[in-house]
């Protein structure tokens, strides 16, 4: 069991664990036997008027540090709900959700926000980039909430979109100005920004073409390879070549 | 607290039209606000100007019983003694009726000592005809109000006779004419002191003496300190309570109708910000995820609504008081209730105060749309389109 690792940027009464994000993985990082994400019997059930919709249905599984998981599912099948439960978005109706080894159903929204600072980079369908704010400064927002200092920011912003393999003319463009590819790349650098030790990405490459699709994957192979756990929420059956672990959801349940 | 501010005025900026429209809203209605009060502070002053500032501050008054003040140099060398006391003028005041050809018309004469009821009262600035000084060496002689003499067709240099039971009759000449544009100009005349003492067979008497204050807001104080000494005192806030009352009846009414405009832009700015939210939720739901807490979403909208709020304010009092000024430099045609110009008066203070509960309030009028846009669920507000 990883000990507390105390980060000094931020303190915080109601932390429990460490952010194992902010000490970078090595390289060589070998899968370790710790499940980074762990669910046990989780159900989530929405109710609509009288109906009951079990969008999970007593799922479990574990991720281990260091892998490369697709969740596959066709629409409905409730591998968003997953997706935001794993992202500390959500939490279950019932059963456990641990993220880092920390039980998220114990933690109020300040808690889950920080374990989701500092354990989860996002990667979105939509890129999800604020439209009003510079490819660098929409790479800063995750920073800013971690409380770095502007030149910190700005530096690590500038290193992160280098490994996101955006070219630096970009930088202050603002999202409208960039193709889609630039703009997923913009928001990996982003999900990147706090050095978190998992990367969620929905559909990542569901509004890109196949030969861009093709590199943002190759893209999160790499920061695998450095150590980043990646998990990959997608229906498309492609994209299943590019990880470790294939987890497959229908109806709510793991088949 | 930086961040919230950096995201706030990207908010802002990328919304040129709701800000622009929404700051106006503010901005109009503190123009508004601010004219209006500039209109109130110089309503107000000149009010005072017009009436307390011609009025003695305090007037002495025979003891209980006495009908005049005897020995009065020595009791008015003893309130000159009295710090805050600037100018002392003693009188004679009675009725007297006045008639010129067929005109007839029953109005106060006062005898004076033209420098010194100058000095307590301010007359020599309001005579528009003859000389006002001439009442000094001038044996029976009078000044009159322009309503009077229109009323009693008299003109300068004309005689007017004076007559009152137990009184000596006797005709004065009209010496000069003042107009203060108030009820005083049809009923108060003014002759010396010697003429009136002569006309109401008093000896050398006085019935009253007004003081002139530095500050005439002390005129109660003091009032209290000449009755300790065995005089009747008044100040002028106890013998015309009207004018305190048209003030507190204007303000108050004025602060009303204000209230209700702040309030009113106050709620465009709820109903701005609730667009802005409206409009933000995916960015709101990102910001969540990017690790935002709601406390910092709450203080990004509030900054922005005290943003908006402070801009209205600053926009709205600069363009309140040069709107305030232009109009008070506005002359007004003759004979408007005695004004040339509509009074206004800019002062700092209201500014500063205005600046200060407009930003106070559109920080509370952002509350409401803070807190929605921080209660936002991320998973729904990401997946808004």
């Amino acid at each position: 069991m990883q000990q507390s690792k105390s980060s000094p940027d931020i303190i915080k009464k109601k932390r429990r664990t460490s952010t194992a994000g902010s000490g970078k993985i090595s390289k060589k990082a070998e899968t370790s036997t710790y499940p980074i994400v762990q669910l046990q019997n989780v159900k989530r059930i929405y109710t609509l008027g009288e109906n009951k919709i079990y969008a999970l249905n007593g799922v479990s599984f574990a991720i281990k540090k260091g892998d490369f998981v697709t969740i596959m599912g066709s629409s409905g099948s409730g591998k968003s709900t997953l997706l935001n439960m794993i992202g500390c978005l959500d939490l279950p109706t019932s059963g456990k959700v641990k993220v880092n080894n920390v039980d998220l159903s114990k933690l109020d929204d300040d808690g889950l926000t920080e374990i989701r600072r500092n354990n989860i980079g996002f990667i979105f369908q939509q890129f999800n980039l604020i439209p009003t704010l510079t490819a660098l400064e929409n790479v800063e927002i995750p920073m800013i909430f971690n409380g770095e200092s502007p030149v910190r920011r700005r530096k690590k912003a500038l290193a992160m979109l280098k490994k996101a393999d955006l070219p630096l003319e970009y930088a202050d463009h603002k999202p409208n100005e960039m193709s889609g590819g630039q703009q997923q790349r913009v928001a990996i650098a982003r999900a990147l920004a706090n050095n978190p030790p998992i990367l969620l990405a929905d559909e990542p490459t569901g509004n890109l073409d196949t030969r861009t699709g093709h590199n943002i994957m190759e893209l999160l192979k790499e920061l695998n390879a450095a150590g980043t756990t990646v998990i990959v929420v997608t229906h498309d059956p492609k994209l299943e070549e590019y990880a470790h672990t294939t987890i497959r959801i229908q109806d709510g349940e793991i088949i | 607290m930086r961040y919230e501010l950096f995201i706030a005025l990207r908010h802002i900026k990328a919304r040129k039209r709701q800000t622009i429209l929404s700051v106006a809203a503010i901005g109009i209605a503190v123009m508004i606000l601010m004219v209006s009060q500039a209109f109130m502070a110089g309503f107000t002053q000149e009010l005072y100007d017009k009436t307390v500032n011609n009025l003695p501050h305090v007037v002495v008054s025979p003891q209980t019983g006495d009908d005049y003040i005897h020995l009065y140099k020595n009791i008015i060398l003893r309130v000159n003694n009295i710090d805050g006391v600037i100018a002392s003028s003693p009188h004679l005041t009675g009725e007297a009726s006045f008639k010129f050809k067929d005109n007839t018309k029953n109005a106060v004469l006062k005898g004076i000592i033209p420098a010194q009821e100058d000095a307590v009262a301010h007359i020599k600035k309001d005579i528009v005809k003859g000389n006002f000084d001439e009442l000094a060496y001038s044996d029976k002689s009078i000044v009159i109000g322009q309503k009077f003499a229109d009323d009693m067709q008299l003109e300068l240099g004309d005689r007017v006779e004076i007559s009152f039971p137990n009184a000596n009759p006797m005709s004065l000449k009209v010496i000069a004419i003042y107009d203060t544009g108030t009820a005083l100009d049809e009923s108060i005349t003014y002759t010396s002191l010697q003429t009136a003492q002569d006309f109401y067979d008093t000896g050398d008497v006085i019935n009253g003496i007004s003081l002139r204050l530095a500050d005439f807001n002390r005129d109660r104080e003091i009032a209290q300190m000449i009755k300790n000494d065995g005089y009747n005192a008044a100040g002028w806030s106890d013998t015309n309570p009207e004018i305190l009352r048209t003030i507190a009846i204007e303000s108050v009414s004025n602060n009303i109708t204000i209230g209700f405009i702040l309030l009113i832009a106050s709620f465009g700015v709820v109903s701005t910000l609730n667009m802005v939210v409206m409009a933000k939720i995916k960015e709101i739901g990102i910001l969540l995820a990017m690790g935002a807490r709601k406390s910092n979403i709450r203080l990004i909208f509030l900054i922005e609504s005290g943003l908006l709020g402070l801009a209205g304010a600053l926009l709205g009092t600069a363009a309140g008081v040069v709107l305030a000024l232009s109009i008070g430099g506005y002359p007004l045609p003759q004979g408007v209730y005695g004004l040339t110009y509509i009074p206004v008066l800019v002062r700092t203070n209201d500014v500063i105060i205005i600046i200060t509960i407009v930003f106070l309030l559109n920080l509370i009028a952002g509350i409401y749309p803070a807190q929605r846009a921080a209660s936002l669920d991320p998973v729904e507000a990401i997946s808004t389109r």
